[in-house]
């Protein structure tokens, strides 16, 4: 049996000292990085800094800005759709991660044993990922129409009347988080795939020798094994999720009365419909606030537990 | 790095040429105007006016730029913002008074007066309506009114005489003859009508009106005028869709969607993902509509000849007017070619040009005088389109105008859609809108 040998966490940043003639290969790689740092600064740090700047000003994209110091952020504590808009993220993001990580690891499971046309059902899964979203967001608004739709004629052949799904404030989030789900489990499912293929085998086959049932193994090998994919999965799509817009924006486009309206929408709302760019630039500010302490909230969790490396 | 380098002198070498052909314009040479607009269904009439333009103009090349109106605004603005608008687009009365005040138009008082421009052929009003503090800020393209259009077939199935639906009357009471009417139309799956005892209204396979609209222009507002409601204290003023008589009639419009069961649920209507009322009427899921004239060559498309009709608006408590209005074509004041825009929009706004869109049957004109030519082609499509005309006159009022348009347009569109759908009070509502459509 192998021996596992617990490291202290990252153990790969440790890294050996460099020597002489690696010098100039350091030079080359600054060199090829150059094009991305610029573009990381051009589309991503700028706006970053514009958007920070913009959120004191008043700003109807029609006249010059005017500088109105905290005012915008002042204005948030009696702005009830902004309110609203916050918590409707967070009530998105909870309906959607916890079921689209479950479904992908149960799915990854599945795909990871040797079954038949294992490798098409791969594709099929990840199919939903790599067609447009808004092109899924008309079929699907249409499948949920009330009257004319899909979903409620085929549930009238069992004699149930469904509901009005996007018109209806208790139903329209599930719905569109669903939906979300149904695009994005296949892609998360990858990761995972990837995950489980870098556990050895030999210690399920010492588990086994030992008697530990499949859920025991689970729970002992498996997800701890996993962390690291885990660790990617959860961060990046608790990120992606705190920006839904697209579904949103094709299927609801943020009713009814506000309550699908998340904060990136709003945002979309008061720039676009309402020419308050300064205010929605304040909103920005707040939006990436909350997915940077998640994000650093996760990192911070994952970063405590113990990785196992084999090599 | 170094296979880049060659890739990097190629696409250098692509683009120069390029850079080079966008700065003609400033010696007399060719130019390119864009020209953006929102209602793809008067695209050919675009075309066909531009190319009688280039007949004149060899030189100044136009590109249509189309946008459907729920994204056409907020991407005028951005690009307002990035300071590089269209240098020609349409204009609305509704986005007129945020945009001049806003020093995003060219004014073109001068131009008119310079090249002697006869503007008695528009009428006084609408050319008016395009004023801003003493300067103008477009030609009238066009007008707009609302009336009743109808399928022949579904009032034939319902032993409905065409000739009477010209009288067709309303009130908040009892529904009248006009909500009787609408039940007629209304017909479940097993055949009965919405006045039948064993009427289903959960299984209706045609319903006797589709209401759907982004403003209210095509839905609420003409209950709305028949109810002696004018949307404003006065024009600029504050928005007064509180007042009794606007409530009623916003009443009105909700019980033909929850009490009488005729109006395709809104559901399935609700904006801004909701479809148009001919999205409705063509496929024949709904008898009849309010609807705008610029729609007129989407039933001529959609339906065959013979099978629908356009017929007076009904009558309120107080008449049947409507709410009108036209749309003009405006320069954007950052263009770098002013003088070859205005000769565009002096020529989309001259008789010539507008001669080819109504021989098209594509809009009313802004040019009076061709008011007929309109007419009488849509009478060689068999179509009586007196209608419209009727509903611009009498008690019919303009569109509203206000700074705050955006916020009553967002604050209105999200509270009447929950009226519609029978989960909020209609003077609660009317409330709520005024409270933020006048708070700006």
């Amino acid at each position: 049996m192998q021996t596992l040998v617990r490291t202290e966490p990252r153990p790969e940043q440790v890294a050996p000292r460099r020597p002489r003639w690696r010098r100039r290969t350091t030079v080359e790689a600054y060199a090829l990085l150059a094009p991305s740092i610029a573009g990381f600064a051009v589309f991503l740090l700028a706006p970053i800094v514009i958007v920070a700047v913009l959120s004191l000003y008043d700003w109807n994209l029609l006249s010059d800005p005017e500088f109105i110091g905290l005012e915008n952020y002042r204005e948030l504590a009696a702005d009830e759709r902004a309110l609203q808009s916050i918590g409707n993220t967070f009530y998105y993001v909870l309906l959607n991660i916890p079921v689209q990580t479950v479904l992908a690891l149960l799915l990854a499971l599945a795909l990871n044993a040797k079954i038949k046309a294992r490798n098409t059902f791969r594709v099929l899964y990840v199919l939903p990922w790599m067609a447009m979203p808004v092109a899924l967001g008309v079929i699907w608004r249409w499948v949920f129409d009330p009257a004319y739709g899909a979903l409620n004629r085929f549930l009238a052949l069992f004699g149930i009347d469904g509901a009005a799904w996007l018109t209806d404030s208790a139903w329209a989030m599930p719905v569109i988080a669903s939906v979300n789900v149904w695009q994005y489990t296949g892609y998360t499912m990858l990761f995972f795939l990837a995950g489980l293929q870098a556990i050895p085998a030999q210690l399920y086959e010492a588990a086994d020798v030992d008697g530990a049932s499949p859920v025991h193994r689970f729970f002992t090998i498996t997800l701890p094994l996993l962390r690291p994919a885990m660790m990617f999965v959860l961060i990046t799509s608790v990120i992606g999720s705190f920006q839904v817009f697209d579904t949103i924006h094709v299927m609801t486009a943020g009713g009814p009365a506000g309550s699908t309206a998340t904060l990136n929408y709003q945002i979309y709302l008061e720039s676009f419909t309402q020419r308050n760019a300064g205010y929605a630039s304040m909103l920005a500010v707040i939006l990436f606030a909350v997915i940077a302490l998640i994000t650093l909230a996760q990192a911070a969790f994952f970063r405590k537990r113990t990785v196992y490396d084999f090599s | 790095m170094n296979k880049t380098r060659p890739a990097a002198l190629a696409a250098l070498a692509l683009a120069l040429p390029a850079g080079l052909a966008a700065c003609g314009g400033d010696d007399g040479g060719p130019v390119t105007l864009r020209y953006a607009f929102w209602d793809d269904n008067q695209r050919p009439a675009l075309e066909a006016m531009i190319a009688a333009f280039n007949e004149e103009h060899p030189d100044i090349e136009v590109e249509l730029e189309q946008n459907p109106w729920e994204d056409y605004w907020a991407g005028l603005d951005s690009r307002f913002a990035a300071e590089e608008a269209p240098d020609v687009f349409w204009n609305h009365v509704s986005r007129f008074p945020t945009y001049a005040s806003n020093g995003v138009l060219l004014p073109i008082t001068d131009d008119i007066e310079d090249d002697g421009l006869d503007t008695s052929i528009y009428p006084e009003n609408l050319y008016n309506s395009w004023q801003f503090e003493d300067e103008q800020y477009g030609l009238p393209k066009d007008w707009d009114s609302i009336a009743l259009v109808y399928r022949l077939d579904a009032l034939e199935a319902a032993g409905i005489d065409p000739a009477t639906v010209g009288d067709l009357e309303w009130n908040p009471v009892d529904g009248g003859t006009y909500v009787e009417f609408l039940q007629k139309l209304t017909v479940d799956a097993n055949g009965n009508n919405a006045l039948s005892p064993d009427f289903d209204p959960e299984n209706v396979v045609q319903y006797g009106t589709a209401m759907s609209s982004n403003t209210g222009q095509t839905d609420w507002w003409n209950y709305a005028v028949q109810n002696g409601c004018s949307l404003q204290t006065e024009p600029w003023g504050d928005y007064a869709i509180d007042a009794p008589e606007c409530v009623e009639a916003i009443q009105f419009t909700a019980d033909l969607y929850n009490k009488w069961h005729v109006a395709v649920p809104a559901e399935s209507t609700n904006q801004p993902n909701g479809g148009v009322p001919g999205d409705y009427v063509v496929p024949g899921q709904a008898a009849t509509t309010l609807d705008g004239s610029w729609m007129l060559s989407f039933y001529r498309d959609g339906l065959e000849p013979g099978t629908w009709a356009v017929a007076d608006n009904p009558s309120g408590p107080v008449g049947s007017g409507t709410v009108i209005n036209g749309l003009s074509n405006a320069i954007y004041a950052g263009t770098e070619h002013p003088d070859e825009a205005w000769e565009l929009v002096k020529f989309l706004g001259s008789e010539e040009a507008q001669a080819i869109a109504t021989g098209m049957g594509s809009v009313w004109p802004g040019v009076s005088s061709l008011n007929q030519d309109f007419a009488d082609y849509w009478a060689g499509e068999g179509i009586d389109v007196t209608g419209f005309q009727t509903a611009a006159e009498g008690t019919t009022i303009g569109y509203p105008l206000s700074m705050n348009d955006a916020a009553f347009g967002t604050a209105a569109m999200d509270e009447f859609n929950q009226v519609w759908l029978g989960t909020k009070d209609a003077q609660a509502a009317a409330e709520a809108v005024v409270a933020i459509a006048n708070a700006e």
